[in-house]
């Protein structure tokens, strides 16, 4: 039987070498952070198992940003889940001097303007958990269930533009995926594409 | 503060193009709809991108394609979208407003570029591109009027920021009658066009590994059969999907040259191409000129193959010890295939009659047994050696392409399958396959059901042991041995274990009744396996060869009555039953050899007749003397420099010189069209490129009738227009 562990073990050996650059996996654990947030506190992603955890990567001068939050949809979303016992944590992954990074007070001040109120926001000016997550757009959401697995990563709905009058039309998805999750279904769309700007990495 | 910058700033992003363009585009709607005549503005501007509405023609035919096309000129850093923008992004739109009847296609789009900052890469537009639609222009557009069309343009622009804007233009082209002059195209328009991505020239094949369940990496290779000498003068190639996720948008694409071409490595992204369906893109390749180093043409090719799965690069990763064990393995599950199962049961069966015998004896059986699919498996190896070195492209079940040895293999499993019914019984036979069980061993009779089992194995070793022979076929000599010698060994292992183990034999059902049933069952599936080769041979050779083969089945199961029905009788009958039966085998081989050669001729005949109806030759070898002497006579000459490692002449001949419109217009013209080949660098030919500045190919040059003395140079990107309008406007001059 040596052969099939050595099979096995180059079997593994190819993957391995080929995950340097891995992003999270849908039904794998998700990577654990801790990262430093709006209100001045430290938020460690182990603290919240038992919760369901609802990262949103945003950066407000982005257009599909604007879309969804000056039609009062991710503000709306962000409530009801709230509501339900969801934990919701905006990323800001923009570098100092890009477009959409803040201090944590500005930060605080530009969702108390949009009528935001999410739990807490992540500043990650190095883009440290946005490499980790492999965020590409703001917006891009990723939802994890209480047990700490990745259950959801993709856009915010099906509709990838930046007019509003698209909102009500589209499938959203991370509704979607909680609603699964509150009655124990399978999320129907666990990874879906992406859109909006690209987030301002430093680079 | 804060706040109310905030506001001022997103009420500015979002609308303030949109308010006046949609301010600007909706006076013109109303202008347009109140007066029809009013030319309305086919231009439109924001701070990042000039928009423009233009035309193949300066007026429209009704019944007729046209293209329209909304050309964008962006300022320097900043880039539009590819239909799949990559990592962020989204593509531009375009909504047609048009006349009734009239209708407009997708957008065709130009090969993108990649854009890529940090780690996010899209796929994009910089500078200038002309997004091309076709327009069909309806039959009842009445000439005099004007054929209005509106665009509603949405794009986003981005360099790090990102700004949606949305502009309508509006274009008016009075309709003229079939027949009359439709005027010019935008330049812009032509370029583009010969631009645009074209049918690959080269075989692609796409393979992927499975998904990694843990990372949920995949790996997708394409192959892409580019020459060696071709492969010297790309610069970079890149494939761009059509859809997200297929790839890692900002993953590498490794390349790396491959005995036939060329292989490209890509991590899948996060929407994989399921295996078995097709991946489709554009390949990008940028090509170094010939003619001057430092310049390039970049030209794209459409890529739609379906994904096959990567076995092989499981294995190729395994390395050549894993590669002879699984091989070893494989031979063993060989012998549960229905082709060769029944020849094997029976031949253990045959040790359950023979218990009495010595258990040297036996184990001699077992051995020579081995040593007969070993010589065979070597024999193949080395027949595959053989044809290797001879530099033929072959896989495992090569011998499969030959017509006649599918229909030698099927007579063979019918006459198999006859024999296991209990038509015939072949005293001693050479494969002992249908000999009595009772029937005294002989060890030539095992030697031959080892070549036999050997035969009957092929055709099920293609599917199931494609990776380890994959595997095999790339390696050198000794090493494809010794993965050959390890399969043989494979299945010769479970009979030779039975034998040289008396034990095992013990655990052997007792021979009785069932056994005669068992064998006849067994008989079934060698009639299966009949059928499918029938079904092979049909597709190799035409419809006629079922005839061929079935009827020769016919004369073998009528010569196998004959020999079994006469055995019994006195001596004189039964010679004549044993001749007559060999006269009807004999007779089958042959027709059958006669009639499927015939047929697999005609076949071949059929597809190169169509073949060659498309690409009836025009063209005449390039020499000085015949130049000279076209030219002396005045005669219209076109000429073609290429190379076979020239990819854009290769792509040019394909795209435009092989074009029946073009070969019309030569023909009408009487132009000699006569093809210099570079490939080797010939020296006359270089110095005829130096006459026009050139130290490389392509180069076209069309001498117009009467003037020899004034050649015109064609652009080095063709199109069947631009060489139609090349011969024609000169030598209508």
């Amino acid at each position: 039987m040596s052969f099939l562990k050595v099979a096995a073990a180059s079997l593994a050996f190819a993957f391995v070498s080929s995950q340097a650059i891995a992003e999270p996996v849908i039904d794998k654990a998700a990577p654990t952070f801790s990262g430093k947030a709006a209100d001045g506190s430290t938020i460690n992603l182990a603290d919240l198992k038992g919760k369901t955890v609802v990262l949103e990567w945003t950066n407000h001068d982005c257009p599909y940003v604007i879309k969804h939050y000056e039609s009062g949809n991710i503000p709306k979303l962000q409530k009801e889940a709230i509501a339900k016992g969801v934990v919701w944590l905006q990323v800001i992954s923009s570098a100092p001097g890009e477009q959409g990074f803040v201090d944590g007070a500005k930060a605080q001040k530009v969702n108390e303007y949009r009528n935001s109120a999410p739990t807490n926001t992540i500043l990650d000016p190095e883009g440290t958990i946005g490499k980790l997550y492999g965020a590409k757009t703001t917006p891009h959401l990723y939802v994890i269930n209480p047990e700490g697995t990745l259950v959801y990563k993709g856009g915010i709905d099906s509709i990838k533009s930046t007019k509003q009058q698209d909102i009500p039309d589209a499938t959203n998805y991370v509704h979607e995926t909680l609603e699964a999750l509150a009655v124990g279904k399978k999320v129907p769309h666990p990874s879906t594409a992406p859109y909006g700007c690209s987030i301002k990495y430093a680079s | 503060m804060t706040n109310l910058l905030y506001r001022l700033k997103n009420s500015l992003q979002t609308s303030r193009y949109l308010s006046a363009s949609l301010i600007v585009a909706s006076a013109m709607l109303s202008w347009a709809v109140s007066v029809s005549a009013q030319v309305v503005s086919d231009r439109a501007a924001t701070p990042q991108v000039q928009a423009q509405l233009i035309a193949s023609v300066e007026a429209v035919q009704p019944s007729t394609e046209i293209y329209l096309a909304v050309n964008q000129k962006i300022i320097p850093h900043w880039h539009t979208y590819w239909i799949n923008p990559g990592d962020s992004g989204t593509p531009t739109t375009i909504e047609w407003t048009l006349p009734d009847g009239a209708s407009a296609s997708d957008i065709i789009w130009p090969a993108p570029n990649r854009v890529s900052m940090g780690p996010i890469t899209n796929y994009a537009y910089e500078n200038d591109v002309t997004l091309l639609t076709k327009i069909t222009i309806p039959a009842d557009a009445k000439p005099g009027e004007q054929f209005t069309a509106h665009a509603l343009v949405d794009w986003l622009v981005c360099e790090a920021e990102c700004i949606p804007q949305q502009v309508e233009l509006a274009l008016s082209l009075p309709i003229v009658a079939a027949g009359e002059a439709v005027g010019a195209s935008d330049p812009r328009i032509d370029e583009t066009l010969a631009r645009l991505p074209v049918a690959s020239p080269w075989e692609i094949r796409a393979t992927q590994t499975a998904i990694n369940p843990e990372t949920a990496l995949g790996e997708l290779k394409l192959h892409i059969a580019l020459s060696e000498a071709q492969l010297a003068q790309v610069k970079d190639i890149w494939f761009y999907p059509y859809d997200w996720g297929r790839i890692q948008q900002s993953g590498e694409q490794l390349r790396k040259s491959v005995s036939d071409g060329i292989e490209l490595t890509i991590n899948t992204g996060e929407a994989p191409t399921v295996i078995g369906e097709s991946i489709a893109g554009v390949l990008v390749i940028k090509e170094l000129s010939s003619d001057n180093a430092a310049q390039t043409i970049t030209r794209g090719f459409e890529v739609k193959v379906a994904v096959q799965p990567a076995i092989e690069n499981a294995t190729s990763s395994i390395g050549f010890f894993t590669a002879v064990l699984l091989a070893l393995i494989g031979g063993v599950i060989l012998n549960l295939m229905p082709c060769v199962f029944p020849v094997l049961s029976i031949k253990a069966l045959s040790l359950v009659s023979h218990a009495n015998q010595s258990a040297s004896e036996i184990r001699l059986q077992g051995v020579v047994y081995t040593l007969g699919v070993l010589a065979s498996f070597a024999f193949l190896a080395a027949l595959l050696i053989l044809l290797k070195a001879g530099g033929a492209q072959i896989g495992w079940g090569f011998q499969f392409q030959s017509p006649l040895f599918v229909l030698a293999v099927a007579y063979l499993m019918f006459a198999v399958g006859l024999s296991l019914s209990g038509v015939f019984f072949i005293g001693g036979s050479i494969a002992g396959v249908g000999s009595s069980l009772a029937e005294k061993p002989g060890y030539s009779g095992s030697f031959f059901t080892g070549v036999l089992a050997t035969i009957v194995a092929t055709p099920c070793t293609a599917p199931f042991m494609a990776a380890a022979l994959g595997y095999a076929l790339a390696q050198p000599p000794v090493k494809l041995l010794a993965i050959f010698l390890s399969l043989g060994l494979g299945l010769a292992l479970p009979y030779l274990l039975l034998t040289s183990w008396p034990r095992l034999q013990r655990w052997l059902p007792r021979p009785g009744l069932w056994m005669e049933r068992a064998k006849q069952l067994l008989a079934f599936p060698m009639y299966a396996a009949a059928i499918w080769l029938v079904w092979v041979l049909a597709q190799q050779a035409g419809v006629n060869s079922i005839v061929i083969a079935l009827g020769g089945m016919l004369l073998i199961a009528l010569a196998a009555w004959l020999y079994d029905s006469t055995l019994a009788s006195g001596n004189h009958i039964r010679r004549l039953g044993t001749c007559s039966a060999l006269a009807l085998v004999l007779l089958s081989l042959f027709t059958g050899y006669a009639g499927v050669n015939s047929s697999a001729a005609n076949a071949a005949i059929a597809t190169a007749g169509a073949a060659e109806k498309t690409a009836e030759k025009n063209w005449e070898p390039y020499s000085e003397a015949r130049l000279a002497e076209l030219l002396a006579e005045g005669k219209p000459v076109f000429l073609n420099f290429t190379a076979s490692w020239c990819i854009s002449c290769l792509v040019n001949e394909r795209v435009a010189l092989s074009d029946t419109k073009v070969k019309a217009s030569f023909k009408e013209s009487e132009i000699t069209y006569l093809k210099g080949d570079w490939t080797n660098r010939d020296l006359a030919i270089t110095n005829f490129l130096k006459k026009f500045n050139r130290s490389g190919v392509p180069l076209y040059v069309f001498y117009p009738a009467g003037k020899a003395g004034e050649p015109a140079v064609l652009p080095q990107i063709l199109t069947p227009d631009i060489v139609i309008s090349a011969v024609t406007n000169t030598s209508s001059l």
